[in-house]
């Protein structure tokens, strides 16, 4: 326990030293005095050069909805310099990589941005949520460390000890310290130079994965061709804009969605931590009201949280009339959540045309498709049976049929592309359902260090496979089904061979004899299934091997999972002995006759 | 205002009866995840009540070293008499 003590001093005394000295902050105007560019940059550092030039920025907001700092464009960018020029003495080889502890906060975006002046090449990686998650935590930082080849890493005060711990033995490290660490080293007298476009703009980690972490190369042209398209024409930023945010910064979405697309369109964010959301998810919209934002997204998730907190009391102090984009994307989505949620709020003021859904994926920078602005989320009603029999989307005919809601997530950004294939890799005609590949220049040039996972997303002619299963009606794509390999709980995405992994680590669990999938009862709510071929025959050995698996899933990943044990061989594998997740989550549905669970399509598992 | 460690592992230890509604009698020495299966929902709740009723906020760095009622209860503790 001793330890638990000796850490809860760190963030204590920083938590009190932060405020600030009776002080009245103001948060950054939305209307600006610069005019508005809309992502005509070719390289983030020249967007920033030129942001800098107005009075608009970042404002960082506590649980209590306190405003806390404001960091402006204006001085992001000096202490995004000076800060570059400190980095300059660990004579680091350009692109060198850079690890950051992401939470919410100035200093995070400060050393973003002062790694891109540097030449640097940096990523965020996540911050500990869940109980009882140290080790295992410390462990996927270390996969993050290794898989990277990180030179310098760095966190706050409250996480630095982790990522001490994770680094300790971790080849090319040269340091490990607090953002304050770094502001002791002197600002060299370096020129700075210009990046170009073909340069890596940062790595994206879509995996806790220990053993096959996957970190996107996200390029300055890549990253700008997708800002681009969702400033330009996913959201047709004005300069009257103004965003809130309280999507995590190691996230996609909330690190290109809502911190680089506000600062290449010149306009403020007032942000909120996500645990704070999570535990008060009200003060985002009461942000959202007070400071007139224009544009916020969230997972469906979110709002299912805001939904099942807000009282009628807290709807009189709220007007969101002025939210005009509420964008939706990084899980499937519901039609049934974005309905309660607009049920709830109405009477707020909340428009539910605003109502944005999208598609996209890290490993397209962000975006892939948008939705038409101001059109709300348009579902459309399919025939179940059709559907499963034939993989054919037709529309519903008769009342009574069973059927399936699918919305629609809009057409690809310009100069992409996205096409619907068979298990062969032919390209399918509207309306019948299979993989969804996208071509553009926001998809990734690969994993960083892992040509196996590159090889497996990028097929030839620089198709990316999402691994996710929809089809295309008169040009808009609907999702029907996420991926196989990838399990979405209460908002978070878990692979599921990071179970597997953390299953296979057991010793009465031999490899490629754990598979992990998600099923889905009525209402929606997703439960992880974790079958494991098993030779144990006493059943307090069963039961502790049990518990024991529930507890790591749990301390990883912080779901609850049902943990199933089946006799060797019970579980189907490929014709080259690989498990197919798809074949065992079949089995399993057939296994405990649940209903309406077949899927329609199987997926690459990627 | 400053409640007893008691009273303070008393409170988590009623919250979490009600909360988890299982047959498990909870006691400083419950497990929250193997036995109690807090999910992340359900945690969130409970970080909301403990902040509300103690006037404290808890940093979530500390709940990644936190798997027992006990556990949980010295954090608090700490926290308060650290403010």
């Amino acid at each position: 326990m001793s330890s638990t003590i000796t850490k809860l001093n760190a963030p204590l005394t920083q938590a009190f030293d932060f405020q600030p000295s009776g002080e009245q902050l103001t948060p950054t105007p939305t209307l600006n005095t610069l005019t508005q560019q809309l992502a005509g940059f070719d390289t983030l550092t020249s967007a920033l050069e030129y942001a800098a030039e107005g009075i608009t920025g970042y404002n960082f907001y506590d649980a209590r909805g306190n405003l806390r700092s404001i960091l402006p464009y204006r001085l992001l960018k000096q202490n995004a310099r000076t800060l570059a020029q400190r980095l300059f003495g660990f004579n680091l080889p350009r692109g060198s990589r850079v690890a950051i502890i992401a939470d919410t906060s100035p200093e995070f975006v400060e050393l973003f941005f002062a790694c891109r002046y540097a030449g640097l090449v940096p990523f965020a990686m996540p911050i500990p949520v869940n109980l009882g998650s140290h080790a295992i935590y410390v462990q996927q930082l270390r996969g993050m460390l290794e898989s990277s080849q990180a030179s310098i890493a760095v966190a706050n005060l409250d996480y630095v000890g982790f990522l001490e711990e994770a680094s300790a033995g971790v080849a090319n490290i040269h340091w490990v310290g607090t953002p304050g660490g770094l502001n002791d080293f002197p600002a060299l007298d370096v020129e700075l130079q210009s990046n170009h476009p073909d340069e890596t703009a940062y790595l994206q980690f879509t995996s806790g994965s220990t053993k096959t972490p996957r970190g996107v190369i996200i390029t300055e042209r890549a990253l700008m061709c997708n800002l681009q398209g969702i400033v330009r024409n996913g959201l047709e930023i004005k300069p009257e804009d103004r965003s809130a945010s309280w999507l995590p910064f190691y996230h996609d979405m909330g690190l290109v969605g809502l911190v680089l697309a506000p600062m290449v369109t010149q306009i403020s964010v007032d942000y909120l931590a996500t645990r704070d959301f999570a535990i008060r998810p009200l003060q985002w919209l009461r942000l959202i009201s007070r400071n007139r934002c224009t544009i916020a997204f969230s997972q469906p998730f979110g709002l299912k949280l805001c939904a099942m907190r807000v009282r009628e009391s807290d709807l009189k102090d709220l007007d969101l009339s002025c939210w005009r984009a509420a964008g939706i994307g990084a899980e499937m989505i519901r039609p049934e959540t974005l309905r309660i949620f607009a049920e709830k709020f109405s009477s707020a003021g909340f428009n539910e045309n605003a109502f944005l859904p999208c598609y996209g994926l890290a490993e397209s920078t962000l975006a892939v498709t948008f939705s038409k602005l101001g059109k709300g989320c348009k579902g459309i009603h399919v025939d179940s049976k059709t559907l499963i029999d034939k993989r054919v989307v037709t529309r519903l005919q008769a009342d009574g049929r069973k059927q399936n809601e699918f919305v629609n997530c809009g057409r690809p950004l310009p100069g992409h592309v996205v096409k619907i294939v068979d298990e062969d890799g032919n390209q399918l005609s509207e309306m019948m359902v299979g993989s969804v590949l996208v071509q553009g220049d926001s998809v990734m040039t690969g994993y960083f260090n892992n040509p196996e996972e590159t090889d497996k997303a990028l097929k030839s002619g620089n198709w990316l496979d999402t691994g996710d299963i929809g089809f295309l009606f008169e040009g808009d794509l609907f999702i029907t089904g996420r991926r196989t390999d990838v399990i979405i709980v209460n908002g978070r995405n878990i692979r599921a061979q990071d179970i597997e992994e953390l299953a296979e680590q057991q010793p009465e669990v031999r490899s490629r004899e754990a598979s992990a999938f998600g099923v889905n009862d009525e209402d929606g709510t997703t439960t992880i299934v974790l079958v494991i071929e098993c030779r144990l025959t006493a059943v307090t050995e069963r039961q502790s091997l049990i518990t024991r698996l529930q507890q790591l899933v749990y301390m990883a990943f912080g779901v609850n999972c049902v943990v199933e044990l089946v006799p060797p061989h019970t579980l189907p594998r490929t014709s080259s002995g690989k498990l197919s997740r798809f074949a065992a989550r079949q089995g399993y549905i057939q296994r405990t006759n649940l209903t309406g669970q077949l899927t329609f399509v199987e997926s690459a598992d990627r | 205002m400053s409640e007893s460690y008691d009273e303070i592992m008393q409170l988590l230890c009623d919250r979490l009866s009600s909360m988890t509604n299982s047959s498990v009698q909870v006691t400083a020495d419950t497990n929250l995840i193997s036995q109690l299966s807090i999910d992340s929902i359900k945690l969130l709740n409970l970080i909301m009540e403990i902040e509300d009723t103690f006037d404290v906020s808890i940093p979530i760095n500390a709940l990644a070293d936190v798997q027992t009622v006990r556990q949980l209860a010295d954090l608090v503790q700490k926290i308060k008499s650290a403010s």
